[in-house]
């Protein structure tokens, strides 16, 4: 082994490097967190910094997780985003108008309710995500236009039910304030990284992970992925299996709704807007490929990591906000152009 | 959706008809208003339809209102406005989506005798108009400006730091608003500094975002203008989530009925509002009146400028300009 790796050129070393999707995120990462900071003037690199990046990536995070499941399996999720707008907006009806109760429900009294907020989220999201099924397995509709008119539906009645306007229910803002340890005084130390819904989303993300990359579920996902016929030909219940796919897609927005129900303190018609092209780049950069058969969870969580950090990063270091498109855009080729140099050296 | 939605407007424009020519069949000569606004679905145009509503009530005329389920788009506009000419109502209040596209709908529903006023937003040649009637944006970001110096207590030699969250760069109010807003602190209050943009995305919780980002970058903000209610909810939210309410002056717009409720909690020193039932009102009347009498109003261009709703906003103003969902 030692022998092998002394063999090794330093070209061939990078490739290797380059070839670990994983440790090449973490680089670009801290190379990225660095650059913030110089332009930054060094206001970059501080714990308020740190936990609003964490904050936004615990609003994303689990649309990555359900796009990487998706797009694993070859096929694509458009209506991630307007299923945040509709669940988060059920969620705050069911609140409003349904149980008659307001935002002067607040604290440990509120969190009951929100409890009943998420269940309803979650029930929303696992609807569209069977009807989802049901247009890509039943009527035979390719993925992209079948979630491609889910998504409008989708953001027309998160708009119709709320009448265009918030939802303001039940809240409690200390689930979404990052936790301090106490006894130590935020002024000499902060120690507020994670909230406890950040806390909850990395959770369910970790769970989904270990799924995807130990389970039976995640070897027939990339079975289906990388050639659905000779998955068939094993047989591997495709379009059983797919179902199950867009299920937990639809289930985890439905997760991300009740995220964004926290965070707004109700439900707005808009909080998913332009999510799902988020989601897709978080996965993208993360290292799947939209040929399908290819993508880890780490390389989501690290992706969604680097999105967010941009975000930050451009913000706080005064730079026009219209960069952070181009960004992502150089990020997203870029990734591309190394899954091509990956799949020429056959690692993956 | 689409689909079916569409589905639903034609229906919806079916239903109009039969009840417009059974009105007929009642009453020869009552008048009718045809109203087409953008998009049913924004709480703009929904205040503006309770006031439609109110005003075609006293004045005692039959009102057709109609407009695209869910998108501002001059696409579906043109065959409702096209559909509502063909009921030949005697009046027609026009929100056009797009200064050109509606012109030709405009100078058609002229040429078919309709007297046509336009609210809100208007086509690129006036002439044929009865009247044009709109808020204010700029004006609204002027008396943003005077709420948060109100609220930091401005006193000049002081300094102070303030961040404008907006939409996007090109949203036509939001630039209008932000010019406003400018100009009222390079005038009037020289201490303080706009230190920063951002958008949001059309997006909230990249509203709430920004301002976190914010909150850390200046330590010592001293207010937020937000210039839209996406704006509004997530800055809202982001002060509430830090415990800085009161802390931070934030100036918000729209009077989404959420927001209003902010104001009294102290979380909104501000809440500038457009006044769209205003708007609507005096379309239909000075319609009416031209049908009636024959007479133009003095100014054919009338500007409604934006209200301040604050702390000390009466109750009853407050639920006048809180905008209503009416589905």
């Amino acid at each position: 082994m030692t022998d092998s790796k002394q063999a090794l050129s330093v070209n061939e070393r990078l490739r290797a490097l380059v070839g670990n999707q994983t440790s090449l995120l973490s680089l670009v990462f801290i190379v990225l967190a660095i650059v913030f900071s110089v332009t930054s003037g060094g206001k970059f690199m501080s714990v308020g910094v740190a936990s609003t990046v964490l904050t936004d990536w615990g609003a994303f995070i689990l649309l990555a997780v359900g796009q990487t499941l998706v797009v694993i399996s070859g096929g694509i999720d458009l209506s991630v985003g307007a299923t945040v707008s509709l669940s988060t907006v059920t969620a705050g009806w069911v609140m409003v108008n349904g149980l008659g109760l307001d935002s002067s429900i607040k604290g440990t009294d509120a969190w009951g309710p929100i409890a009943l907020a998420g269940l309803v989220a979650v029930l929303t999201g696992l609807a569209v995500g069977a009807l989802n099924a049901v247009l890509i397995n039943y009527f035979k509709i390719v993925p992209f236009i079948a979630t491609l008119s889910t998504f409008g539906a989708a953001a027309g009645f998160a708009i119709i039910i709320s009448g265009g306007m918030p939802l303001q229910g039940p809240q409690d803002f200390s689930l979404i304030n990052p936790i301090r340890i106490p006894g130590i005084d935020p002024k000499v130390f902060d120690t507020g990284l994670f909230s406890p819904m950040v806390i909850l989303m990395a959770l369910i993300a970790t769970v989904v992970g270990l799924f995807l990359h130990k389970s039976k579920f995640g070897l027939y996902t990339y079975a289906i992925g990388s050639n659905a016929f000779a998955a068939r030909a094993a047989g591997i219940n495709v379009k059983r299996h797919i179902s199950k796919i867009y299920l937990v897609s639809g289930a985890l927005s439905g997760l991300a709704g009740f995220y964004a129900y926290i965070r707004l303190g109700g439900g707005s018609p808009t909080s998913g807007t332009g999510m799902e092209l988020y989601a897709i780049a978080a996965t993208v950069i993360g290292g799947a490929s939209l040929m399908g058969g290819v993508g880890r969870m780490w390389g989501t969580a690290l992706g969604t990591l680097i999105l967010f950090t941009v975000q930050s990063g451009l913000l706080m270091s005064g730079i026009a906000p219209n960069w952070k498109q181009i960004v992502v855009a150089i990020l997203i080729a870029a990734a591309v152009a190394v899954q091509t140099l990956q799949s020429k050296n056959g690692v993956r | 959706m689409k689909r079916s939605l569409r589905t639903l407007a034609a229906f919806g424009v079916i239903a109009a008809l039969i009840a417009g020519t059974s009105g007929c069949a009642q009453e020869a000569k009552k008048i009718t208003i045809a109203f087409v606004m953008g998009a049913e679905s924004d709480p703009f145009f929904q205040a503006m339809k309770i006031g439609a509503e109110e005003e075609a009530a006293a004045q005692g005329v039959d009102l057709i209102w109609q407009g695209d389920p869910t998108n501002y788009n001059v696409a579906t506009q043109v065959p409702i406005v096209d559909n509502v000419i063909a009921q030949k109502p005697d009046g027609l209040v026009l929100i056009p989506t797009d200064p050109n596209g509606l012109q030709a709908s405009l100078d058609k529903a002229v040429a078919a005798g309709i007297a046509v006023a336009n609210v809100d937003t208007r086509v690129s040649d006036l002439s044929q108009a009865v009247t044009f009637i709109t808020g204010d944006n700029t004006d609204g970001g002027t008396k943003a400006a005077e709420a948060i110096a109100a609220k930091i207590g401005y006193t000049d030699g002081e300094k102070y730091q303030v961040v404008v969250g907006l939409t996007s760069a090109t949203a036509t109010t939001n630039v209008a608003r932000l010019e406003g807003f400018k100009a009222a602190v390079a005038a009037n209050y020289p201490g303080i500094e706009i230190v920063d943009v951002a958008y949001s995305e059309s997006n909230p919780q990249t509203a709430a975002s920004n301002v976190d980002n914010w909150l850390t970058k200046y330590p010592n903000l001293d207010g937020i203008f937000a210039i839209d209610g996406t704006n509004a909810s997530g800055a809202a939210a982001a002060l509430q989530a830090k415990n800085l309410v009161g802390k931070v002056a934030l100036v918000g717009y729209d009077a989404y009925p959420a927001n209003v409720e902010l104001i009294k909690s102290g979380v909104f020193t501000a809440l500038i509002a457009q006044d769209p039932a205003a708007e609507a009102r005096l379309a239909i009347k000075t319609l009416v009146e031209f049908i009636k009498n024959g007479t133009k109003p003095g100014t054919r261009d009338v500007v409604i400028p934006n209200v301040v709703l604050d702390a000390n906003t009466s109750a009853e103003d407050l639920a006048k300009y809180t905008y209503v969902a009416t589905n």
